[in-house]
């Protein structure tokens, strides 16, 4: 009795857990996918992963830190799959200047405008390379281990991206 | 001559050894100039990895309930498979009664579990957030702050490689916290929690200095704590307090 009272309480921490964290999951898998679908499935196969572990947890914290972690592996994966879009090249290829003004008056919405279209002259790497550092704050040897590739290769697309970006923002910021 | 390369990996506590990470730090204490012009250069990435959250659709919250809904029922017969079998071979109409009850009852928690409306609702421009993205806001930073204060009580018992991680884990959400804190107009919250990293830092290293962080860190978590409830009890309405 005590086992099934268990088993029905869990989910219930579960859901009470996916209220107060889902968005954060989700855009953390969005900035990697920048697909709604693609982020929506990796937090779902995240969600089932812990579920079926979570014997393993001893705390609401772990749990979160946990599914995070494991949402993001199944976001980077699931772009993997689904790279015949040949993301990167399209990137590379159709170059976006920000909307600069020489007055630097932006409007917000035109400044996230912006900010986005830094984000998007990043090759695929790049950008889940300087998510997964800036944002996420993983080690370098966890993004090597992740996106398949070396420390020191995982340090040059991150110095690139970092360049790339800065490029960008000191036009929004209207610096030379 | 330090790279800017070589500041971000400073700034990133990862992929500089302990004499680079030592000259950096003794330049940048020299060099007014040089930490300004790592503060810029943070300050830019920063702006740049704020982008306003999106809220998640109904229908995937919807999905994402219902798979685990199924999860524990897939779960639910195998833990009671024994009793169950015999029940269900002689009583096949309660079972069936049963069966309908679960179903009826899922239905009941899945209303009841609802998320309220301000944690689907569209995150506004971080300097005039509606009243509904504050409060969602205001109950994560809440959730950060307990967490965090749960954490740092798990350290005494952790490896200290366990313990750095741990610590890491905090620097990386207090930084995303920050984020939003600027998002949401509140400079000074975003200055207070950057203030934490290096005190953080100090608490990684499981030395004697360590305590006195960690006791520092508590007494600042609860003096925030109380403030957000101060400020809640203040303004309090029942959508602040729904989940």
């Amino acid at each position: 009795m005590l086992t099934l009272l268990k088993s029905w309480a869990q989910p219930d921490a579960f859901q009470t857990l996916l209220n107060e964290r889902g968005v954060r999951w989700f855009n953390a898998c969005l900035r990697i996918t920048r697909d709604k679908d693609l982020a929506a499935d990796a937090v779902q196969e995240a969600l089932l992963k812990a579920w079926h572990r979570r014997d393993d947890f001893r705390g609401e914290a772990a749990l979160d830190t946990w599914i995070h972690r494991i949402a993001l592996n199944s976001a980077i994966d699931l772009v993997r799959r689904r790279k015949t879009r040949a993301e990167d090249e399209l990137v590379d290829d159709e170059f976006t200047e920000p909307s600069a003004s020489p007055d630097s008056e932006y409007s917000q919405q035109a400044l996230e405008k912006d900010l986005a279209v830094a984000m998007q002259r990043l090759s695929l790497k790049e950008r889940q390379t300087f998510l997964l550092k800036h944002i996420e704050g993983w080690r370098l040897e966890e993004i090597a281990e992740t996106l398949q590739t070396s420390t020191n290769n995982v340090k040059s697309i991150l110095f690139r991206a970092i360049r790339k970006l800065r490029v960008d923002l000191h036009v929004w910021r209207g610096e030379s | 001559m330090i790279s800017d390369d070589d500041l971000i990996l400073y700034y990133y506590r990862d992929g500089l050894d302990a004499n680079e990470r030592a000259r950096i730090g003794a330049a940048l204490s020299a060099h007014p100039e040089l930490a300004q012009r790592l503060q810029t250069l943070v300050a830019r990435l920063d702006a740049v990895s704020a982008m306003p959250e999106v809220p998640v659709p109904a229908e995937v919250q919807d999905r994402w309930r219902a798979a685990l809904d199924g999860a524990a029922q897939q779960d639910a017969p195998r833990e009671t498979r024994g009793a169950r079998k015999s029940f269900s071979q002689v009583r096949w109409p309660l079972a069936a009664a049963a069966a309908v009850a679960i179903v009826a009852l899922t239905l009941v928690f899945q209303t009841v579990l609802k998320p309220a409306p301000e944690l689907t609702a569209e995150v506004t421009p971080p300097e005039v957030p509606s009243g509904s993205d504050a409060s969602a806001y205001e109950r994560g930073l809440k959730w950060h702050l307990a967490s965090t204060e749960q954490q740092l009580a798990s350290l005494e018992s952790a490896s200290p490689e366990e313990r750095e991680r741990l610590v890491e884990t905090i620097i990386a959400q207090n930084r995303l916290y920050a984020l939003a804190a600027e998002r949401a107009g509140q400079p000074q919250l975003a200055r207070v929690l950057r203030a934490f990293a290096p005190v953080l830092e100090s608490v990684a290293k499981d030395d004697e200095s360590s305590e006195g962080g960690i006791a520092q860190l508590n007494f600042e978590l609860r003096v925030m704590q109380g403030r957000l409830g101060a400020a809640a009890d203040a303004s309090s309405t029942p959508r602040s307090t729904t989940l």
